[in-house]
């Protein structure tokens, strides 16, 4: 057990690509971190540094108080649960969770007995002596990390390990992870693009983006307080809506013009992000999570803002809706280009929805597509960013 | 198990059954039953014919029937036990045993060494990144275009003056001979195994890495044990070119009792009127005997399939 440390670390490839740029980050003995961000934000070179299969370029990396720089894999004593498993399919599931122990000239009696002990862990017992190819997915998943745990290292490092099963074993064997950690109580670094992978599974999350820390923090305090405008459109489903709006500030009270519509930021809003005072006459990125606006009969209380309803989708407890409002929609940089790739380059329609919207299912009966809808603001909530820098307004 | 698979196992029976109940019928398909026997038919007949030639009593080639009038030993016991005075053969005495283990030698050597640095080199081409990696690759395939039939007057006066220096190395032996069939293939086999490496997802090898692996450790432990398939394939491909090679073998091997098994057997029936071709027909049958034991020991290996499940869902 023990704690692994980045101090300035750079990785530069041999074709020039700077992964990681001078990366501070102090993982905690015992800790689960969650290294997330798009792919290609150098999360997973962060990691293969940390196992030793990437040369480290700049800055130290300690693990256990020990610089491990110019050790080899052997040496670093960490175990790699890789995305594809990595099992070696000429081996039983026996001999595949041996394999390290045996590498290290253990006794016999001791591989055994840690053998049988990581099966019981999980589960795999009565697979012990099957082949990797006649097992599942889930299975399969179990072996690799058999052969994480069975060598009970100093660090446990994943790199997406549950992205190829299906959704639904995703979510148990997540748990599952989580569980196993916390009893094991070993160091883990566990590198995910899935942000509901990271803020349900981290101890602490750190956000990654085009080779640089964002933000590290506990999953809640990333949702609430995000330290960017990129955290805050990376995290939180459906995602944060990041709109446009003009400030306006006569001394009193903060307005804020979304098309021809404004709002008055209340108090508790103005607490949270007192520059926003500051931002009067300027353009800024306002961001409000979909849970913060309602329908304006629900909370009469609130200043509201009319949008057009384009598309309802029922999820049983709640249903997102999607409204179309006269504003521009920002697309916070690095999201842009990895995690929408997709999504922009397969749309079918030009003209997307910019406003997403959770409301009560039975309220979402009463809603007729193509309508004006009027929807209340929760400005105790909003948040704010400069469009430029994408720094928040705090 | 994702329902993909479960589907996917529940399918095949199906689909068995459905096989079974269109069962081809011979009216339709008559053609295509006389392609395959006159494919077997051709394929077949040299060796029946060599077969019966072999067991045929009769010496002369024209007068041999596919379906010998009388059948005899006398040539097998002719070809394996040589006496002088009965023999035959004038000029030498025939030393079959002797060529056979020469060209059992020969071939076994050539094809282990083959396979060994064939598998070290692929994996380094297909696994390190150094100086030189891609101008070597480029080379060797450049070197493989030429046959190494154009090279044989260098190679035999390489091996002429390295005898000079190293006797056990040199012409007429067979170390010497092994060498050059090494050099011959190793463009060629190296290719093919960086192709096969290059399949094997690195991630095994970083996996074994991290698990306390040497890089020999995992070359030995881990890469070479799923490249099994095509290490046999190679194995056997080289064993049986080095078994019946003839052209450089008789150029560098001069003394009778060097000869590999295609230069001895030819000594029975390169004169014009002295032709021998039942012996010849005998030791031909009898040299057959090691290939088909090396492809049926190794059969098993040659199969599809061994990487599966290694990786993936």
């Amino acid at each position: 057990m023990a704690e692994v440390v980045f101090t300035d670390v750079d990785k530069f490839y041999e074709n020039g690509v700077h992964a990681v740029q001078d990366l501070n980050l102090e993982i905690r003995d015992g800790e689960f971190l969650v290294l997330v961000g798009p792919s290609g934000c150098g999360k997973t070179t962060a990691l293969r540094m940390v196992a030793g299969l990437e040369e480290i370029s700049g800055g130290t990396m300690s693990i256990g108080g020990r610089v491990v720089n110019k050790l080899s894999p052997k040496e670093r004593d960490v175990a790699m649960v890789f995305q594809n498993y990595a099992l070696y399919p000429h081996l039983s599931v026996a001999d595949n969770i041996a394999f390290g122990l045996r590498l290290r000239k253990e006794p016999r009696k001791m591989i055994e007995e840690r053998v049988a002990w990581a099966a019981k862990m999980l589960d795999l017992t009565p697979y012990l002596a099957r082949r990797p190819k006649e097992l599942s997915g889930g299975q399969r998943q179990r072996v690799a990390m058999g052969r994480a745990i069975v060598r009970q290292p100093q660090a446990f490092l994943m790199d997406e390990p549950l992205s190829n099963l299906d959704a639904k074993l995703r979510v148990q064997m997540r748990a599952d992870i989580s569980k196993l950690q916390r009893d094991l109580g070993t160091t883990t670094i566990y590198v995910t693009h899935d942000q509901v992978e990271a803020m349900t599974m981290g101890d602490r999350v750190a956000v990654m983006s085009a080779g640089l820390l964002q933000q590290v923090d506990t999953p809640q305090r990333l949702y609430d307080q995000p330290a960017n405008l990129f955290v805050a459109g990376f995290i939180g489903t459906p995602p944060m809506n990041l709109i446009e709006a003009d400030i306006s500030f006569d001394g009193l009270a903060v307005t804020i013009s979304i098309g021809a519509q404004t709002l008055t930021v209340v108090d508790a809003g103005l607490k949270r992000y007192p520059r926003l005072r500051a931002a009067g006459g300027r353009r800024v990125v306002i961001g409000l999570r979909a849970g913060d606006l309602h329908l304006a009969d629900h909370r009469p209380e609130l200043p509201s803002v009319t949008a057009r309803l384009e598309l309802v989708e029922a999820l049983g407890s709640e249903s997102i809706a999607y409204f179309r409002i006269d504003a521009m929609a920002i697309r916070p940089e690095g999201l842009d280009e990895e995690v929408d790739d997709e999504l922009l380059g397969e749309g079918v329609t030009a003209a997307r929805p910019n406003l997403v919207v959770s409301i009560p299912a039975e309220s979402a009966y009463g809603l007729r597509l193509d309508t004006d809808v009027r929807l209340a603001v929760d400005t105790a909530k909003l948040h704010a960013f400069d469009p430029a820098t994408g720094e928040p307004l705090r | 198990m994702t329902t993909h698979e479960q589907a996917f196992e529940r399918a095949e029976p199906q689909a068995v059954e459905r096989r079974g109940l269109h069962r081809p019928s011979l009216s339709g398909d008559w053609w295509r039953h006389l392609i395959a026997l006159a494919a077997c038919f051709i394929a077949v007949f040299p060796v029946l014919y060599v077969a019966s030639a072999a067991f045929n009593a009769d010496q002369s080639l024209g007068g041999t029937n596919l379906i010998p009038r009388s059948l005899s030993l006398e040539n097998f016991r002719e070809l394996l036990s040589p006496d002088p005075a009965k023999s035959q053969l004038q000029s030498s005495t025939s030393h079959y045993l002797r060529w056979l283990g020469n060209s059992l030698i020969v071939a076994l050597t050539t094809s282990v060494l083959t396979v060994l640095l064939g598998a070290l080199a692929a994996y380094a081409f297909s696994r390190f990144r150094f100086r030189g990696r891609r101008l070597g690759l480029l080379s060797l395939l450049l070197i493989q275009m030429f046959p190494q039939l154009l090279a044989l007057v260098a190679i035999y006066l390489i091996l002429l003056r390295t005898g000079d220096v190293f006797p056990f190395m040199g012409l007429d032996t067979r170390t010497g001979l092994i060498l050059v069939y090494l050099g011959g293939v190793m463009g060629v086999n190296t290719w093919l195994l960086k192709g096969f490496f290059d399949t094997i997802p690195s991630e095994l090898d970083e996996s074994a890495r991290v698990d306390g692996a040497t890089p020999a450790q995992v070359f030995w432990g881990v890469v070479l044990p799923l490249a099994l398939p095509i290490l046999s394939v190679i194995g056997i491909l080289s064993f049986v070119g080095t078994f019946n090679e003839y052209v450089l073998a008789s150029a560098l091997l001069q003394s009778n009792e060097n000869f590999t098994l295609p230069l001895g057997l030819r000594g029975y029936i390169d004169k014009q009127y002295t032709e021998h071709w039942g012996p010849f027909a005998a030791g031909v049958l009898l040299a057959g005997v090691p290939i088909m034991v090396i492809f049926m020991s190794l059969q098993r290996f040659i199969v599809s399939g061994l990487t599966q499940g290694s990786v993936k869902g």
